[in-house]
C-alpha cells in the first residue's frame, strides 16, 4: 500500500520537475489565420492633422489588382480626388478635412473576371477621423448572389458542427460516466485527462521527437491510458479500500484536478498553440454545408472509435462484464467477476478516450491548458442527461450536448451556447429524471 | 452428523459499523446434500451472517471452512471459483443486461461451459429460456428470482447460500421458488437458506437455527423446530401456534 502512495507522488513530482527538461519555446509559429479573399488593410498608425486620406488594398483571392479607379466624393456629390490601384493593389486619396465621404469603386474598370462579391456595395460612406487614415474595403470574388445564407442552410451547417463537437463531446464522457457508475466516483479531474493528452500529443508532434501528428496521437492517447490506470491503482484503489466516503473522494478529484492543471500550465504555458500537422486546409463545399477533410477525418474516425467502444460493451467478455459491475458491484463481486480488473479497464479505456478527445478537439481548434477544464462542465452535462452511469447515455448525452451548444448559435451569442446545453439538460431531467437512458431506480 | 461438514462458521464476529457487532459469535454447519434454514426476528443478522461466510462483510472474529480449508475473508470470486454460489436477498440480478448475459455473468470464471450449463437449467427454469433476450429489469419479481438462482447454479456449484428468496413474492410464486430449492438439493447442491417465511423454510429443510441477537439460540431438525414451544412462542408467532 505504502509503495503506491510512494508511486502516485513520484509520478506527481515527475510531473512537475518536467517542464525544467522540456518546457515549450517561446518562438512558437503563430496560429494566426492566412489571408482570404477579402482585403488586408495596412496598419492604422499616427499621422499628422491635415494630411487625413483614404486608402486601402484591393485584392482577389489573395492576388493584388491593379489599375482600377476609385473615386472620392464628399457627402454632398462634390469630387474630392480619385486614384488608381497600384501594382500591390494599394492606393490613397488624400481628403482636405475629417469628415464623412463616399468611396466609389469604378465597376468597369475591374479586370475580367473579377467582380465586386455584393454589386450594391459598389459605394460606401467612410468616416475620416482627425489624425487618422480611414480604410475603404472593396470585397472581390465571385458574385454572391444568395446574399446571406437561409436559416435551413445555417441550421445544416450547425448540425454538422454540432454532431462534429458533440461526438468529441461523447468520447471524452465515456469513461467519467464509467468511473461513476463502476465506483461512483464524481473525477472532477477528467477535464486534464482531455488536456494531457493534447498536450502530449502536442509535444510529441511539434518538439522532440516530431512525430507525425496521428503516430503522436496514437502515442499520446496510450500513454494517457496507462496514466489512468497508474491512478486508479495508486490513488483509488488504496483509498477505496481503506473505505474513503465518495465525498471525500470528489474533493480529491478537486484538488487533483488544480495541481494537474497547473503543472500542464507550467510545462506547456498559456498560449494557444497548434500540432504541425493538417492545420490548414480548404473546405469542401458539400450541399449547403461546408467541411474541411480534417474535420470530416476526425467526424468519421470518432464515429468508429465510438462504434467500437460499443461493440466491446455488448459482444465481449469484459464488456459484459463491465455493465455487470456498473449495474451492481456486491452481485458482480458474488458472480465471481474480479471486479478490481475491471475498474482498471475502466480507468484505462475511459483516460485513453478521454486522451484522444483531447488531441481530435486539439487538432480542429488549438491546444492549450484549459480546454478540457472547459469541457468538463459539458461533459458533465451530458453524463447527466444521458443517463448517469452508462456509456450509450454518454454517447447519446455528448451528441445531444454539441447539438444544441453548436445549432443555438444561430440565434443567440456563441458566447451563451453552453448556457443552451445546461437550459436542454434541466429541461430534460424534467421531463426524464434518471437522464434520457438511465433507468429508474427501483424502490423497495 | 458425525462427518466433516461441507460449510461450518465458527463463533462469528461481524459487522457494517466499527465498534458495532451485528453478530456476535454465530456458529452454524452445513452438511453434504443438506437444507439448512436459518430463521429468526428481523434485526437478529440473518443475512449478515450469510454475507460474512461469503466474504462481503469483514469477519472481525471466528472462522469460516469449506471441506476444511479456512476461507475465512477470501474475496466473494474465489469463494465462487471453489464452488460456492450465492443469491443476494435484494438486487439479485443485473437489470440493464438480458437474461442471457445475466447467465453469462454467472458463468464468467468458465465461459467454457456456458453452452451446456445454460441448456441443463433451462430444463429446471423453463420460463428463463423463453425469455433469454429479455432485459432482467422487465422480468418480474418471481422470474427475477428464478434468474438470480439460475445465475448462481451456472459455476454448478456444491453449495448454494438463498437470502431470503421467498422476500416480496406472491404466495404463488413463493411456492414455486421452495419447489426449485427442493429440485436443486435434489441435484445434489447443499443449501444454506436464510428465510423470513419460518414455516415454510421448516417444513423443506433437513435443519433448522434460530438466530436471536447474532448468535445461534436453537438448532435441530426442521420439523422439531417447528413444533418446539419456544420457537412457536418467540420467533413462529401466534399464526403457527393456530395451525
Amino acid at each position: 500500500m505504502r509503495s503506491r502512495l510512494h508511486l502516485a507522488l513520484l509520478v506527481l513530482a515527475i510531473g512537475v520537475a518536467w517542464p525544467g527538461i522540456a518546457t515549450a519555446g517561446e518562438d512558437e509559429p503563430t496560429t494566426t489565420a492566412p489571408p482570404t479573399g477579402t482585403p488586408t488593410a495596412p496598419p492604422p498608425t499616427t499621422i499628422a492633422p491635415g494630411e487625413e486620406a483614404l486608402g486601402g488594398t484591393l485584392t482577389e483571392s489573395g492576388e493584388p489588382v491593379e489599375g482600377v479607379t476609385i473615386r472620392v466624393e464628399g457627402v454632398e456629390g462634390n469630387p474630392v480626388g480619385e486614384a488608381v490601384t497600384a501594382e500591390d493593389g494599394t492606393w490613397r486619396i488624400p481628403v482636405p478635412e475629417p469628415g464623412r465621404y463616399q468611396v466609389t469603386i469604378d465597376v468597369d474598370t475591374l479586370p475580367r473576371g473579377v467582380d465586386l462579391r455584393d454589386e450594391k456595395r459598389a459605394t460606401l460612406e467612410i468616416p475620416v477621423f482627425p489624425g487618422r487614415p480611414s480604410v475603404a474595403l472593396f470585397a472581390l470574388g465571385e458574385l454572391d448572389t444568395g446574399g446571406r445564407p437561409s436559416t435551413l442552410e445555417r441550421l445544416a451547417q450547425s448540425s454538422v458542427n454540432g454532431v462534429k463537437f458533440g461526438l468529441i463531446v461523447a468520447m471524452t464522457s465515456i469513461g467519467l460516466s464509467l468511473i461513476f457508475g463502476t465506483t461512483g466516483l464524481i473525477n472532477f479531474a477528467h477535464g486534464e485527462l482531455v488536456t494531457f493528452g493534447a498536450i502530449l500529443a502536442w509535444f510529441l508532434n511539434a518538439r522532440g521527437p516530431n512525430w507525425q501528428l496521428i503516430l503522436a496521437g496514437v502515442a499520446a492517447a496510450a500513454i494517457a491510458g496507462l496514466l489512468g490506470g497508474a491512478l486508479e491503482w495508486s490513488v483509488w484503489r488504496p483509498l477505496r479500500r481503506r473505505q474513503v466516503g465518495l465525498f471525500q473522494l470528489f474533493v480529491i478529484t478537486i484538488g487533483l484536478s488544480l495541481l494537474v492543471r497547473h503543472a500542464l500550465l507550467i510545462w506547456f504555458g498559456g498560449q494557444r498553440r497548434q500540432f504541425t500537422d493538417y492545420t490548414i486546409q480548404k473546405e469542401w463545399e458539400l450541399g449547403p454545408v461546408s467541411i474541411t477533410p480534417r474535420d470530416l477525418t476526425i467526424m468519421i474516425a470518432s464515429i468508429v472509435i465510438l462504434v467500437a467502444v460499443a461493440t466491446m460493451l455488448q459482444r465481449t467478455r469484459i464488456g459484459k462484464a463491465l455493465r455487470a459491475v456498473s449495474d451492481d458491484i456486491d452481485l458482480s463481486e458474488a458472480s465471481g467477476i474480479d471486479v478490481q480488473r475491471v475498474i482498471l479497464v475502466v480507468w484505462v479505456a475511459g483516460a485513453a478516450l478521454a486522451a484522444t478527445g483531447g488531441i481530435f478537439l486539439g487538432t480542429i481548434e488549438a491546444v492549450d491548458w484549459e480546454m478540457g477544464t472547459r469541457l468538463l462542465l459539458l461533459m458533465f452535462s451530458a453524463v447527466i442527461l444521458g443517463g448517469l452511469g452508462t456509456a450509450y447515455g454518454a454517447m447519446v448525452g455528448g451528441l445531444v450536448v454539441g447539438l444544441v451548444t453548436e445549432v443555438s448559435t444561430i440565434w443567440v451569442s456563441p458566447a451563451l451556447k453552453i448556457v443552451f446545453a445546461l437550459a436542454a439538460l434541466v429541461l430534460a431531467l424534467l421531463v426524464r429524471p434518471q437522464g434520457l437512458l438511465g433507468r429508474k431506480e427501483r424502490i423497495g | 452428523m458425525s462427518t466433516e461438514p461441507l460449510v461450518a462458521a465458527l463463533e462469528i464476529v461481524a459487522g457494517y459499523v466499527p465498534g458495532v457487532d451485528v453478530l456476535t459469535g454465530c456458529s452454524v454447519e452445513l452438511h453434504e446434500g443438506e437444507i439448512v434454514g436459518i430463521i429468526g426476528p428481523n434485526g437478529a443478522g440473518k443475512s449478515t451472517l450469510v454475507k460474512a461466510i461469503f466474504g462481503l462483510v469483514a469477519v472481525r472474529s471466528g472462522k469460516v471452512t469449506l471441506r476444511g480449508e479456512d476461507i475465512t475473508s477470501r474475496p466473494p470470486h474465489e469463494l465462487v471459483a471453489r464452488g460456492i454460489g450465492y443469491v443476494p436477498q435484494s438486487a439479485n440480478v443485473f437489470p440493464s443486461l438480458s437474461v442471457t448475459e445475466n447467465l453469462e455473468m454467472g458463468a464468467y470464471l468458465r465461459p467454457k461451459t456456458f453452452r451446456a450449463r445454460f441448456e441443463e437449467l433451462a430444463v429446471l427454469f423453463p420460463r428463463l429460456a423463453e425469455r433469454r433476450r429479455q432485459r432482467a429489469a422487465s422480468l418480474s419479481g418471481g422470474e427475477r428470482q428464478m434468474l438470480a438462482m439460475a445465475r448462481a447454479l451456472m459455476m454448478a456449484p456444491a453449495v448454494l447460500f438463498l437470502d431470503e428468496p421467498s422476500a416480496g413474492l406472491s404466495p404463488t410464486f413463493q411456492d414455486q421458488v421452495f419447489d426449485r430449492v427442493i429440485d436443486i438439493n435434489q441435484a445434489g447442491v447443499a443449501i444454506l437458506m436464510v428465510e423470513q417465511n419460518a414455516r415454510r423454510c421448516l417444513e423443506i429443510a433437513n435443519r433448522g437455527y434460530v438466530l436471536d441477537q447474532g448468535r445461534d439460540a436453537y438448532t435441530g431438525e426442521g420439523r422439531e423446530l417447528l413444533e418446539d414451544p419456544k420457537v412457536i412462542e418467540l420467533y413462529l408467532g401466534t399464526l403457527a401456534r393456530g395451525r
